[in-house]
């Protein structure tokens, strides 16, 4: 899909040399994996404007019903608000049809809602992760109206660094803990190499009967327990 | 059409590019913090225009309700606006829904006028601070399109860049090694506060002339003004 | 009744020399051919019983709806020409949507009552907000909800009328079922005795022989919101009484 534009200086260049005003979500690293337990979300919590760090509290995984989660990268209110108007239309679904709404069915909500804005300057990258009758489902969902299913995402500046973290240790016969592990151990890793990502890192898993959070750590614990742990390996 | 009529002209000339902006910066800084049973927000009372001093004595904290204010900085002209906008929506929610609007209420409410604005925003930054339905402090920071966080403390304006780190480690205790926060009194989120004010008037050119110190509790709204640097 | 009946009761927003409006009052008659609908307030919830009208055994119970959620704290029962009410009910709901979504909290039971009203009395009133329709909503509701006023009790009539209640019927025996109502109520009534009571009133005003699968009931508590009473536990309430 970007392999029509060429980078060139500080701009990116369709195939016919304009100018791409280019969004990247930056300031996050979000991750989404499905496995054999579920679904699992990791976000760090920093959030930035310019050089300035405007919280390291935010909550970048954000509940749209008991069983749907939607994560944030990009603009923050952006994310919020289509992620609330999504949460709306869920509950409306639900009271219509008398059933929860699928992961499909709200994705391709919020994909076709950021479409109608397209060329406006919306900047979202986010996971639709849930539960349906169809198993653990992901997707994920950016402002011009992509929207794609997949077992693995990783969104945002730092998404690089988590990427190479999980393909090393990733496998659909995961147990719950080390899903969580390796998730929580990929954004901390993101988050030590990305200046823009940091603060705490939050662990959720969606099962069949909703979602849970399963950690919130500091950036700083983690990186002394990783630390600490590589020395009682090393020392062995 | 003359020589000089040519030369005087918009044609004669070099093409130019002529800006708008919309914005101004009229800078100001605002401090919420909150206690167990009550809430202080203060502003200072400089309102500048790049070099310029346009007031020494205006408040940037407006009252919305018995126990709920906004503080907002940034373009004045939009602050007004966006004052005159939150007012009309709190007098028609009242008299549709017989009952005042509570703080949390119009916390949401606030992020969601700012959203629709997406595309033309409000040039403010803004924190709605007020007692919850238990009576507690709360203090909501918003940044100008709508993100919205919950707080015990916060600050925003020009001079935030300054006092945020003194509120982090002064009420957060934050990265301190086996610091705890301490117990947020009147007295110290009063002392806290006006320290703040007046170090941001010592560095900060849009930061200055007094502060007014707002405590909102169950009991009403207590007002008070300290001076600051005037230069 | 309306023997002063004359050319009055054609536009629906036609004032007759006496000051009525027929077609308004023609739609309040409809709901007299209603099946009954109860609801009782009490302080700790409030309960909702309809009657459903079976009318052939080859009918599938189930799928007759008379009592819907509005929202997680409000549910509605509804009588007269049900399929009048889905476009109330959606409008209902909807706005309880975006009142959580602009406000962050459950809207108040009266608001909702009010909200409706604004739709039902819009009838042939097609301008600048969109198309209306074109006759009055033939039926009543009955909003239960919980806020933060406690438990509430709200019925509307096709002419955009809204009141609170402690205990109201609607439908055909409507008329026999609020006498008892009158005489049954008390304030201190708990959500088991009004669950007891609302049913009893249904056995004596339905034509049909009361059971399980011809009654709907739901309950609104503050702690689990809106909850569709099981059909076995409607089943020995019936049997006790």
């Amino acid at each position: 899909m970007f392999q029509a534009n060429t980078q060139i200086g500080d701009y990116l260049v369709d195939e016919h040399g304009r100018k791409i005003k280019l969004h990247f979500d930056h300031g996050t690293t979000t991750l989404g994996f499905k496995f054999q337990g579920g679904t699992i979300l990791v976000a760090d919590s920093r959030a930035t404007s310019g050089q300035y760090i405007g919280s390291g509290n935010v909550r970048k995984i954000i509940p749209i019903t008991p069983s749907l989660l939607g994560t944030m990268a990009g603009g923050a209110a952006d994310c919020t608000y289509w992620e609330r108007v999504l949460a709306k239309q869920c509950k409306i679904y639900q009271l219509r049809n008398r059933v929860h709404i699928s992961v499909a069915a709200a994705s391709k909500l919020l994909a076709n809602m950021v479409y109608q804005y397209k060329g406006y300057g919306l900047s979202m990258g986010v996971m639709i992760a849930g539960y349906d009758k169809k198993g653990p489902g992901l997707y994920y969902v950016d402002n011009d109206g992509s929207r794609m299913p997949g077992n693995l995402f990783s969104i945002g500046s730092g998404s690089i660094y988590a990427y190479g973290v999980v393909d090393s240790g990733y496998r659909w016969d995961m147990t719950d803990e080390e899903a969580h592990d390796l998730g929580r151990r990929a954004v901390y890793h993101a988050t030590h190499r990305d200046g823009a990502s940091g603060g705490i890192v939050r662990v959720y898993h969606i099962k069949e009967d909703g979602w849970t959070i399963i950690s919130e750590d500091d950036c700083t614990d983690l990186h002394w327990r990783y630390q600490d742990e590589k020395m009682a390996s090393s020392s062995q | 059409m003359s020589a000089e009529m040519l030369a005087m002209s918009e044609y004669g000339r070099d093409p130019r590019k002529h800006h708008f902006s919309p914005y101004a910066d009229n800078g100001g800084t605002t401090i919420a913090i909150a206690g167990d049973d009550f809430v202080m927000v203060g502003s200072d009372t400089r309102l500048t225009n790049y070099s310029g001093i346009l007031s020494r004595n205006q408040t940037k904290v407006f009252p919305l309700t018995e126990k709920t204010m906004i503080a907002s900085t940034g373009c004045w002209a939009d602050v007004l606006s966006l004052y005159k906008d939150l007012q009309a929506k709190l007098t028609l929610y009242s008299q549709e829904h017989h009952d005042e609007m509570s703080t949390p209420a119009i916390a949401q409410l606030v992020s969601t006028v700012l959203y629709w604005r997406r595309f033309f925003p409000y040039y403010v930054s803004n924190m709605v601070i007020g007692l919850d339905e238990d009576g507690s402090g709360v203090v909501y920071h918003y940044d100008p399109v709508g993100h919205m966080e919950k707080l015990r403390f916060s600050s925003a304006g020009a001079s935030v860049a300054q006092i945020q780190p003194l509120l982090d480690n002064q009420l957060g205790a934050l990265n301190m090694k086996d610091a705890v926060p301490p117990k947020v009194t009147k007295a110290l989120a009063h002392q806290l506060m006006h320290d703040a004010f007046i170090s941001a008037a010592e560095r900060d050119v849009k930061t200055g002339d007094s502060c007014i110190i707002y405590t909102v509790t169950k009991d009403g709204v207590a007002e008070e003004q300290v001076k600051l640097r005037r230069d | 009744m309306f023997l002063t009946r004359s050319e009055y009761d054609r536009g629906v927003n036609t004032f007759s020399p006496e000051g009525r409006l027929f077609q308004v009052e023609y739609a309040i008659e409809a709901i007299k051919l209603g099946s009954t609908a109860i609801g009782i307030q009490t302080s700790d919830g409030v309960v909702l019983a309809v009657e459903k009208r079976i009318t052939s055994p080859l009918m599938i119970p189930a799928t007759i709806e008379k009592i819907v959620q509005i929202d997680k704290h409000i549910g509605c029962a509804v009588s007269g020409l049900v399929a009048d009410s889905r476009t109330l009910i959606d409008h209902a709901r909807v706005e309880c949507a975006n009142h959580w979504f602009v406000y962050n909290q459950d809207m108040k039971v009266e608001s909702v009552a009010q909200a409706v009203s604004n739709l039902a009395i819009r009838f042939g009133d097609n301008d600048s907000d969109g198309p209306a329709m074109s006759r009055p909503f033939g039926v009543a509701m009955l909003f239960a909800g919980v806020d933060k006023s406690g438990a509430q009790l709200y019925h509307l009539d096709p002419s955009g009328t809204f009141l609170h209640f402690c205990a109201k019927a609607i439908g055909s025996g409507s008329e026999g079922a609020q006498q008892s109502l009158q005489e049954a109520y008390h304030k201190s009534m708990t959500l088991d005795e009004a669950l007891k009571t609302s049913l009893s009133i249904l056995k004596q005003v339905m034509e049909e022989k009361v059971s399980s699968t011809n009654v709907e009931v739901a309950v609104i508590t503050k702690e689990k919101g809106f909850t569709r009473h099981p059909q076995d536990e409607v089943e020995k309430i019936i049997s006790a009484l």
